[in-house]
């Protein structure tokens, strides 16, 4: 053993002490089937370059994984993305997700909450309720969360245009509940750049849309430290129909240009670089998903290290969500989906995942019924409980095959972040409409080879067999788009408005100045109860609205 | 043919545009002309762009579950242009028991995940290639029943003047020909050689005269095919060999409102 890793096994195992007290292992004794004792950790004792390549589970560059014990002490976060129809029908589905033993929250906002438009707008005729919640006010708000202690329950909310005034509602019902602010847990998605690149949920320009997640970057900071003030997503990236190795460029890219924004506007790295948080997708070439994970943490933390020059070692962890594939599910056979949600979720497993999403059989028809819903989580149970595959740090570490693969996915990635570069960044790349072009050609190539059979789907394109697809599917009743907007026009009668437009009017003045931090400004409007759709009119009108590339 | 000019649209607040992005390029691959009107289309918008861009159909793309509600929409904003002949199809996340709902309400026909390009571009073609009818190109020839021939001819060569091109025996009709030219068409004088012709028994029933119009077209089969299509009987729907080496079918006099119209391929599958 060399001493530079010998000392690095000293550091990782009094790391391991640390965190034992905290968190200790789930079990006294792990072993196999035949009693063979399972160890925390291997690794070859003369890797000469060990330590430059993997690391020590915890210690950088986190390529094995971002904590010490990783799944000995505390399985992955089961959190199950949810939400369809009014906030009361969710708020059931969540209370009955919690009772099922899920560990998080994972709302789901309809169309029009996520593009800022309230439910009795002409431009959301149609769409309310139906693949998410309806939010209009904090009325909504706290119905969705009734009875869920936010002290307990960490939630991750699908929002990104409008993220700050759902953070504000989300701090709003905490103060009714009577919980601190700073002990509010979860998640925001808050990306912008992978929306108009990939998944489509934009209102504002890229400049001022930067200007709303500093905002929230500072803000959270100070007041709400434990939130993960962003998800930089690669998961619709991948969905668009990008690789793996463009999931993970186009994600950093991303990160790279929100902590330059950050900087840009005063902050200091390590203040918020601790609370960015990802996420990525779970495809089905199993081996090459493992080492996109352990890749794109390793490439993470050099960047941060090196290029940005953060100190804290919590800044240059790459902390991630996961959900399985949606477009690998096929609408024939459903229940083979099961099968390749299965394999994903080992995937993002293996690859060290800080929580998952599986997706249920039937997505691709419908939303999940609770049935399917519920085979999702138990998939992920049957991993964690049954498999065994979390006894030990980073199994497939030091694979030949997985090892070469991670390195290779790293300086595939390293070309991307470079012609991005040159590009002007990740802004200007998407402005220009690189990214969006990248991804495309892969989409049609992927269809060319699946429609030649070239790439075999099971079900799809071999293996068909004649029959009547018809599952029970999740059915979001008519009504409730008439019964949300009508509530939503009572609810404006019956407040206070000179309160609602003195604290609009002030959040229209805080948007002309671009020194002013929006989100207390915000954050009164929410109080107010004045709707998504009105403060977000309020922003469109001094920041305008992003035209379609 | 001109290009089949398509639509793809994505209405509502949907933004995956994977399937719809994908599709466009694929029919462009096939030859068609795309226009992809980009994200959060209003039907209004979506009817509107299919006028202008006076497209042969509009494909609508929607995941987000809002289709029953606006697929139906842009069909009647359509309706309120005027523009209820251009045909509407959907694709996207659609549950089985949707494409019913929609297809009552004028949607052409829905495509879910799992179709091909292939598929796609087919029905495409099918369906609306053939508004597209390109008129016969000419006349080919106007056919004349005749006792005989050489009795008739002195009429046309003397009294009109117009120029024997040539004589032909179609054995497979029991006829003798004779062609004579006028301008860019013929007249063909046609004389039964037997009593089991055609023409033998529309001069005993008729007695002399104009017997068939002759229009020249390409591809034949295709025609047939499409003709069909528009409820046109067909004497032969296979087609058989005529004189001058072209391929020749009838429709049905009573299908045409009482004219007895042959169709003519001539050799090479050109019209002269």
């Amino acid at each position: 053993m060399t001493i530079n890793q010998k000392d690095n096994e000293k550091k990782w195992k009094d790391s391991v002490e640390e965190t034992l007290k905290r968190f200790p292992e789930r079990k006294e004794v792990f072993q196999t089937s035949s009693s063979i004792p399972v160890d925390r950790l291997y690794y070859h004792e003369n890797d000469s370059d060990y330590n430059e390549r993997l690391g020590f589970p915890g210690e950088y560059p986190y390529t094995r994984g971002i904590q010490s014990t990783m799944y000995r002490s505390k399985y992955w976060t089961m959190r199950q993305y949810a939400g369809f129809g009014s906030a009361t029908e969710t708020n059931k589905r969540f209370r009955y997700l919690l009772e099922q033993g899920q560990t998080g929250l994972s709302v789901a906002f309809d169309l029009p909450t996520q593009i800022g438009y309230d439910s009795d707008d002409p431009m959301a005729e149609g769409e309310v309720g139906r693949v998410g919640v309806a939010i209009d006010t904090l009325h909504d708000m706290e119905a969705l969360l009734d009875q869920i202690p936010l002290d307990k329950v960490s939630t991750s909310m699908t929002i990104n245009s409008p993220a700050s005034i759902l953070l504000c509602m989300y701090i709003a019902v905490g103060e009714k509940q009577g919980v601190p602010i700073n002990k509010l847990t979860g998640t925001i998605q808050n990306d912008i750049l992978k929306e108009y690149i990939a998944r489509g949920t934009y209102i504002f320009p890229p400049k001022p849309s930067m200007r709303l997640i500093t905002n929230i970057f500072e803000y959270c900071q100070q007041n709400v430290p434990k939130f993960n003030t962003i998800s930089i997503s690669g998961y619709h990236i991948r969905e668009a129909g990008s690789t793996a190795v463009q999931e993970v460029a186009f994600t950093i890219a991303n990160g790279m240009a929100y902590v330059d924004a950050a900087i840009a506007s005063g902050l200091d790295v390590d203040s918020f670089a601790p609370r960015l948080a990802f996420f990525f997708n779970a495809h089905n070439n199993f081996f090459e998903e493992i080492a996109k994970f352990r890749a794109a943490r390793r490439i993470w933390a050099r960047i941060m290290k090196e290029h940005y020059q953060a100190k804290n070692p919590k800044s240059w962890k790459l902390r991630f969500h996961t959900q399985t594939g949606g477009s690998t599910l096929t609408a024939q056979q459903p229940d083979n989906n099961i099968v390749r949600v299965t394999l994903q979720a080992l995937a993002a497993v293996l690859g060290g995942t800080q929580s998952l999403h599986t997706n249920s059989r039937d997505e691709a028809l419908a939303l999940p019924t609770e049935e399917s819903a519920r085979i999702a989580l138990r998939t992920q149970q049957i991993i964690a409980h049954e498999s065994g595959v979390a006894d030990t740090i980073d199994p497939l570490g030091g694979s030949y095959f997985i090892e070469a693969l991670t390195d290779k996915i790293e300086s595939e990635v390293t070309i991307y972040l470079k012609q991005i570069e040159e590009l002007g960044g990740a802004v200007s790349a998407v402005e220009e409409g690189f990214m969006q072009r990248e991804i495309h050609r892969t989409a049609y190539e992927t269809q060319k080879r699946i429609e030649s059979e070239e790439e075999v789907i099971v079900g799809l394109n071999k293996y068909k067999i004649d029959e009547e697809v018809n599952p029970e599917l999740l059915k979001v009743d008519e009504k409730l788009e008439r019964e949300q907007k009508a509530a939503l026009q009572e609810r404006k009668l019956n407040r206070d408005k000179d309160l609602v437009n003195s604290t609009l009017k002030q959040l229209e003045w805080a948007a002309k100045n671009p020194e002013e931090n929006l989100i207390p400004y915000i954050l009164n409007a929410v109080k107010a109860y004045a709707s998504v759709g009105e403060i977000c009119n309020v922003l469109r009108r001094e920041f305008g609205e992003y035209g379609s590339i | 043919m001109g290009k089949i000019r398509v639509l793809i649209a994505k209405p509502g607040l949907d933004g995956h545009d994977r399937g719809a992005l994908v599709i466009a390029q694929g029919l462009r691959d096939h030859g068609m002309e795309v226009i992809y009107t980009g994200l959060r289309q209003s039907p209004a918008q979506i009817a509107n762009a299919a006028v202008q861009e006076d497209v042969d159909i509009v494909g609508l793309s929607s995941l987000s579950g809002a289709h029953l509600t606006l697929f139906p929409k842009v069909i009647e904003e359509l309706k309120a242009l005027n523009a209820s002949d251009i045909p509407v199809i959907g694709g996207g996340v659609i549950p089985a028991e949707d494409i019913p709902v929609l297809i009552e309400k004028g949607i052409n026909n829905i495509f879910t995940s799992g179709s091909s390009i292939e598929e796609l571009a087919n029905y495409i073609i099918k369906l609306v290639g053939d508004e597209k009818i390109t008129p016969p190109k000419k006349i080919s020839h106007i056919g004349i029943a005749v006792h005989s021939i050489e009795q008739t001819l002195p009429f046309y060569r003397n009294t009109l003047g117009l120029v024997l091109e040539g004589m032909e025996e179609v054995a497979s009709e029991f006829v003798k020909v004779a062609f004579l030219r006028i301008g860019d068409t013929r007249f063909e004088l046609l004389e039964p050689t037997s009593e089991s012709s055609a023409i033998y028994k529309f001069l005993e029933k008729k007695g002399e005269g104009v017997h068939h119009i002759a229009l020249g077209i390409e591809d034949i089969k295709e025609r047939i095919r499409q003709y069909s299509k528009n409820g046109i009987q067909f004497i032969n729907t296979e087609p058989k060999p005529g004189a001058h080496q072209t391929k020749i079918a009838f429709m049905h006099p009573r299908s045409t409102h009482g004219v007895l119209f042959e169709l003519t391929e001539e050799s090479g599958g050109k019209d002269q």
